[in-house]
């Protein structure tokens, strides 16, 4: 008996293993790919008068690569200016909270603030994935994703703090391609219907008008009106195939 | 700059990012999701990830001189595509796009 339970537990404990080598993987592009923006803000954190500590703080406190760097270029400002562009920046955060709320609805608070204080964009893009493929939230493999990104994106931005000045512009590298890369292989696959296929057209189409025109909230108002065009179509179609089976 | 004014600054936006991305997740909001709701969220992935990517892709300048269409970003971003359509390895994907990127990036 007691033979059988240690074969069982070690069954669980090497699948979990298999689980967090999984999400180191697929997170680890996308960490390579920001290590030059968090060698940035090391580096602009300093530049704009923040201590070392106070630096390191902002990356393992906030964790919001876009929100940090838009703060920093906005320090000596008003606070109220600070806040607001977290916010906005912020916002997309609570569609995702959103989308995992069902899937996490009956773990611990420790582990649903766990969840939320390492969810970001690279984090959610590769738990969806794995939920789309393996129709199962993990807990284990969405904190390994965050963890892993956590620990690259406070590296870097330690390196940024210490080392930054010796560091040649590598954000024009090009790093950011791997992201782009990343979640075009992401997204590409997921469009198994032509409500998908609507809403991912929509959202990069106003994305590309939104940004053209200079508009602050360009990522999150593609987002809203690419999701809602989704579902209207979707709702659409439901309706025109209720009508044909009604007659 | 003001040292009081910046551990508020830290504390203000650790707040407002840990308040994103907790707000819904806490049981304290006492709601279920409808299935409106849960079919308009099934869109939040594909939407968004295209709202970063599509940026990248057709909007990021090179250093070197070089027309929209001769654009490392915008070819190696159009190869991505097609092999996403062809092959199932994440990873794969990923890396030979990252090496048409570079290969463009250095002739």
């Amino acid at each position: 008996m007691s033979n059988r339970s240690i074969t069982v537990n070690r069954g669980i404990q090497q699948e979990k293993m298999q689980i967090i080598y999984q999400a180191t993987m697929d997170v680890l592009p996308l960490a390579i790919a920001v290590i030059p923006w968090g060698i940035l803000c090391g580096s602009l954190a300093i530049k704009v008068g923040l201590s070392p500590l106070q630096a390191q703080l902002m990356s393992l406190l906030v964790f919001a690569g876009a929100a940090q760097l838009a703060s920093l270029t906005l320090m000596g400002g008003a606070l109220t200016s600070i806040f607001t562009s977290t916010f906005v920046i912020s916002s997309r955060h609570l569609l995702y909270s959103a989308v995992f709320r069902e899937h996490v609805k009956k773990s611990s608070f420790l582990m649903r603030c766990c969840i939320a204080f390492f969810l970001t964009d690279e984090m959610f893009a590769v738990t969806c994935a794995y939920l789309e493929k393996n129709k199962l939230f993990s807990h284990c493999y969405a904190l390994t994703a965050g963890v892993v990104f956590y620990l690259v994106w406070n590296f870097s931005t330690f390196a940024g703090i210490h080392i930054g000045q010796f560091i040649p512009n590598i954000e024009n590298m090009g790093l950011e391609f791997a992201i782009a890369a990343t979640f075009i292989a992401i997204v590409i696959p997921s469009i198994k219907n032509k409500s998908t296929l609507l809403s991912v057209v929509v959202s990069g189409v106003s994305v590309l008008i939104f940004s053209i025109l200079g508009c602050e909230y360009a990522l999150i108002l593609a987002t809203l009106i690419g999701m809602l065009s989704g579902f209207l179509v979707e709702m659409l179609c439901v309706k025109t195939v209720e009508e044909f089976v009604n007659e | 700059m003001n040292n009081d004014n910046y551990w508020i600054i830290l504390l203000g936006m650790s707040c407002i990012t840990f308040s994103c991305r907790y707000l819904f997740l806490s049981k304290q909001l006492p709601f279920e999701l409808g299935t409106k709701a849960k079919s308009i969220l099934s869109y939040t992935a594909p939407s968004v990830l295209t709202a970063m990517w599509v940026p990248i892709v057709f909007l990021s300048e090179s250093n070197i001189e070089q027309s929209f269409f001769t654009n490392p970003f915008l070819i190696a971003g159009l190869v991505c595509v097609f092999l996403s359509l062809k092959l199932k390895n994440t990873f794969l994907i990923v890396v030979l796009s990252m090496s048409i990127f570079l290969i463009l990036r250095l002739i």
